[in-house]
């Protein structure tokens, strides 16, 4: 109910219209000095935490004759891609040198597979521990707590034992499925975690409806999940493209990831070290999750405090 | 919801997943700690000799890479926690300081988007003695500086654990942030009207109040260290010398290079057994937790 | 429409028991409401009724069919819950067909039937929208949708209208008797809500302590309850609950009580068995059978005078509260009356003959 005056304005329309007066003057309160001094801090760590990312863009982009002029901070006086383009397609990797594109198609050929294995198991286990009663869930997921920290190396050999006798080691489907079972734990508990907060009279009303383990779960639950969904996409391929490990294990001739490429070419190198050339690649391999950090980036928080805070 | 065919389905789908754990983690690990016993080289041999099941160990620690290797662990294990440290204060500033928290936000956590290997990739350039930060310095005739650290058996570590807080301090922000604002708003609002002073708020308020953060994070970051391994190969492949070796890399390289099994498979078991003594608390922790919240959270 | 029984029914979690030997028999074409306070196992009941929860013992059958080890969606049942449960990423239609998922009609027999319904409940023009896009009461609408294009005979409610406001609630009310008008389902309705009950119920299950205290009609409850907990729990104000004795002389029976001037006349109480002389008995007096204020009536059963504690109004309605030895006694009166009780004055109220309720103060149970 808006209060009309005698003139037929709202109390609303008034204090727009007219010019108030004002009766005690009030100082413009400026900006106080100990947020400055926060905020120049948190600039300088800023200016901290932006300096390699500044150093290699602009090392990738100088000349080799500027670069050993040893200025690490100054802008390229020739711009040149030449390095990148050199870096792509030429750089030596051990004896192969075929540059880093063949890294990154690996890199793509191992994610695909790696993400629909690792987002599928994970998201109906999670499913089917959070929303039916299994008897034995407990104790269950209590041994994925345990699974998730246990470190590569006590399970890498019987790994890489097993691949062999499944001959999918050295191949792209190798790497993406270890990086699968690897991630298997982890995701499952997020899943899992976020599937329990899905009110309990929905699933009491799908077992009236349906009774049905899996057309429940693809079309309620699963279109329940979008957000879920993106966290977890996001936190694995940013987990898979930047792995090492892995690709270096169970990588093999033309099979090995972007970042096993990278470090056999900045690494293992003859003669000059061709910086320009080091940086650039280091570059290709950090642009595609930097990009999906960039556009992504809420997602990314969420992934972490997701990922960290479990059980 | 668990009657008849519903009981059966849900044991049915989980069945992938109860495989991989069984084979893939539990089978793995029985099987490497069985190995760790023999005298396996090239290929397995799964005769125990009982007499001398230690002995790989025993080589182990009598292996002075793989003494370097752990006290390089628990040096990088202290010297990481400046992560946490820095990640705190960070998140206590731009909690308190409302304006650009996106921004500052969205600059400390890059480094999590990118590989370890091109963290040490870059590094390794900024250490670079003749070319890098050690030449800038110089340039600006501060030339008592020595950014050479990777140069030197003595100093190479302290460069990856700076290298690692690089990349680090941005994850313990965003949990410590989680954190802050999980302390009741009406907390800041009756410290401000008791004029309780800055320094006194903090330490014997809030950091108490975020014990289990800080708890979650040392977790966390010691698991992280026993793991580390990309980030020693990127920027010195484990030199000068083996003064960067740490376990992970002990470990691979007793199976590349080495290739003996039963001696990798010795050095991963001490890992695991690393890994389980920084667990253990992690799961009273986890417990400890769950009955708290069944009371009144502070 | 078929009937539904429990027999026997035990319900235990670990150690703790629920349900102890429960039997109930309704008819079909019934609408029984299950009520009582939270804890009381009407829930639990209801739910064992679904096959949402496994009987640790005991037998369910529904018609003449025994379901008790059938699948939720083999039981021929229909379920309306709390808060509607409807699938969040379905528009109303998807939420609809979702519920034939588990029959296998053919597509044009799920569209008519869907069509019948969307018609019945008027939500045709939400056919399109998600539930998020809808108001509670066409959500509850929607939730009974679901439930009626199974064209099951027998339907649970599971609280329904908890969440609505009161003038929705009371629309809803309506709503769903029509429905058991119009289609004669057998209903299981479950709410804490006595008027819900008293309005709609065909037949009532008064609960408390996973046992059922009384079975009947809402008439018998109210004006006969079986024991103390089921006159406590119908009628607000709540019924007064007097401790008393019984003076038994020959034909005439009367009921010593603090405050009643020569006690309540009970000669004309249908005892079960006769009472003995210096019973202890609770004496249950509805506060609307109580007469006019400061009037002594001839006929009464007896009259009450005691000091008035306080009073209020509730619109069209008054209450009075007299203090008695330690308890508040609540009498109805006419809204025009109230100025005249004064705080502290003794004043006299007279308790209409035939209406009193009378338990054994020490089992509870009606005498």
């Amino acid at each position: 109910m808006s209060q009309i005056s005698v003139t037929g304005q709202t109390a609303i329309e008034r204090a727009t219209t007219e010019a108030r007066p004002v009766y005690f003057p009030r100082r413009k309160k400026g900006i106080r000095p100990r947020s400055i001094a926060i905020l120049v801090f948190l600039t300088m760590c800023a200016a901290f935490f932006c300096v390699p990312l500044y150093v290699i863009v602009v090392t990738s982009l100088k000349t080799m004759d500027q670069i050993r002029l040893g200025e690490i901070f100054s802008l390229p006086e020739v711009w040149t891609v030449q390095p990148w383009l050199t870096a792509w397609n030429d750089a030596c990797s051990g004896i192969n040198c075929n540059g880093l594109k063949v890294g990154f198609v690996n890199s793509l050929a191992i994610l695909f597979p790696s993400l629909i294995l690792s987002l599928a198991i994970s998201s109906v286990t999670g499913y089917a521990l959070a929303l039916w009663n299994v008897r034995w869930a407990g104790p269950f997921m209590f041994l994925l707590f345990m699974c998730a920290f246990v470190p590569f190396q006590i399970i890498m050999i019987p790994l890489i034992v097993l691949s062999g006798m499944l001959k999918i080691y050295g191949t792209v489907w190798g790497i993406a499925i270890v990086h699968a079972v690897l991630s298997m734990p982890l995701l499952t508990l997020i899943f899992r975690n976020y599937y329990k907060d899905i009110p309990n009279e929905i699933m009491r009303a799908a077992m009236m409806d349906s009774g049905s383990f899996w057309r429940t779960f693809f079309e309620i639950i699963l279109p329940m999940s979008g957000n879920i969904l993106i966290v977890v996409l996001i936190m694995q391929i940013t987990s898979i493209w930047n792995d090492f490990l892995v690709g270096l294990t169970f990588g093999g001739l033309g099979t090995q990831p972007m970042t096993v490429i990278l470090a056999n070419v900045v690494i293992t190198t003859t003669g000059e070290v061709v910086y320009n050339e080091n940086m650039a690649a280091a570059l290709l391999t950090a642009i595609p999750p930097l990009v999906i950090y960039f556009f992504l980036g809420k997602f990314f928080v969420q992934g972490i405090t997701a990922g960290a805070i479990k059980g | 919801m668990r009657i008849r065919w519903s009981r059966w389905a849900p044991q049915l789908a989980l069945t992938p997943a109860v495989a991989i754990t069984m084979v893939a983690f539990l089978g793995s690990m029985v099987w490497t700690i069985y190995i760790s016993l023999t005298r396996s080289r090239r290929f397995p041999d799964y005769e125990i000799d009982w007499s001398e099941w230690g002995r790989q160990y025993a080589r182990l620690f009598n292996d002075d890479a793989w003494l370097i290797a752990l006290k390089n662990l628990l040096i990088l294990g202290v010297g990481s926690t400046l992560a946490i440290g820095f990640g705190f204060i960070l998140a206590c500033l731009i909690d308190r300081e409302k304006r650009g928290e996106g921004f500052f936000r969205t600059v400390f956590l890059y480094p999590l988007a990118v590989s370890l290997i091109v963290t040490g990739v870059a590094w390794r350039w900024l250490f670079d003695p003749n070319l890098g930060l050690q030449a800038f310095f110089h340039s600006i005739g501060l030339t008592w500086l020595r950014f050479d650290w990777l140069a030197s058996g003595d100093t190479a570590i302290y460069g990856i654990i700076l290298a690692s807080v690089w990349q680090g301090s941005g994850f313990y922000m965003a949990l410590m942030l989680a954190g802050l604002k999980g302390i009741n708003t009406e907390i800041w609002s009756a410290a401000r009207l008791d004029g309780v002073s800055t320094w006194k708020f903090y330490t014997e308020i809030v950091i108490p109040m975020m014990r289990f953060t800080f708890l979650t994070c040392a977790i966390l970051l010691s698991l992280g260290v026993v793991k580390a391994y990309d980030i020693v190969v990127a920027m010195t492949n484990g030199g000068p010398g083996q003064s960067t070796w740490v376990p992970a890399y002990f470990t691979i390289s007793a199976y590349w290079q080495k290739s003996n099994l039963g001696y990798a498979s010795a050095a991963a078991v001490i890992m695991l057994l690393i890994t389980a003594a920084v667990f253990l608390p992690m799961v009273l922790l986890t417990l400890w937790q769950q009955r708290r919240s069944g009371r009144v959270a502070a | 429409m078929p009937s539904v029984s429990f027999e026997h029914i035990v319900k235990s979690y670990g150690a703790i028991t629920v349900l102890n030997d429960l039997n109930l028999s309704i008819d079909d074409g019934d609408f029984l409401v299950l009520l009582g306070p939270s804890g009381c196992g009407k829930t639990t009941l209801l739910n064992l009724l679904a096959g949402l929860l496994e009987v640790t013992d005991g037998r369910i059958t529904i018609g003449d069919r025994d379901v008790t080890d059938l699948d939720p969606k083999d039981r021929g049942l229909a379920m309306v819950f709390q808060s509607y449960a409807l699938y969040p990423t379905k528009t109303v239609r998807g939420n609809l067909k979702f519920g034939l998922s588990a029959s296998k009609l053919p597509p044009e027999e799920v569209e008519q039937r869907i069509a019948w319904a969307a018609k019945l409940l008027q939500i045709e023009p939400l056919m399109n929208r998600k539930p998020a896009e809808l108001s509670g009461g066409q959500r509850q609408r929607v939730a009974i949708g679901r439930a009626l294009v199974k064209k099951v005979g027998v339907f649970l409610f599971d609280e329904p209208l908890s969440n609505l406001d009161a003038k929705l609630r009371t629309e809803m009310r309506l709503e769903i008797k029509k429905l058991h008008d119009e289609l004669n389902p057998t209903i299981v309705y479950v709410t804490h809500d006595q008027i819900e009950a008293m309005t709609m119920a065909t037949r009532i299950a008064v609960m408390d302590g996973g046992v059922i205290q009384q079975f009947g009609t809402p008439d018998e409850i109210y004006e006969r309850p079986a024991n103390i907990f089921v006159a406590g729990f119908i009628g607000s104000p709540a019924m007064n609950m007097l401790d008393a004795r019984l003076k038994v002389d020959g034909a005439r029976i009367l009921a010593e009580v603090e405050g009643a001037v020569g006690g309540i006349d009970l000669s004309d109480y249908p005892f079960m068995n006769r009472p003995n002389d210096g019973a202890q008995i609770v004496l249950g007096l509805r506060p609307e059978h109580f007469g006019p204020l400061g009037v002594i009536l001839p006929d009464a059963a007896g009259t009450i005078a005691l000091p008035v504690q306080y009073g209020e109004r509730t619109g069209s309605d008054a209450t009075v509260y007299f203090r008695t030895g330690g308890k508040l006694l609540a009498a109805r009166l006419d809204p025009s009356q109230l100025h005249a009780a004064r705080q502290g004055e003794t004043m006299s109220v007279s308790f209409l003959k035939g209406r009193a309720n009378v338990f054994d103060a020490r089992t509870g149970r009606r005498l």
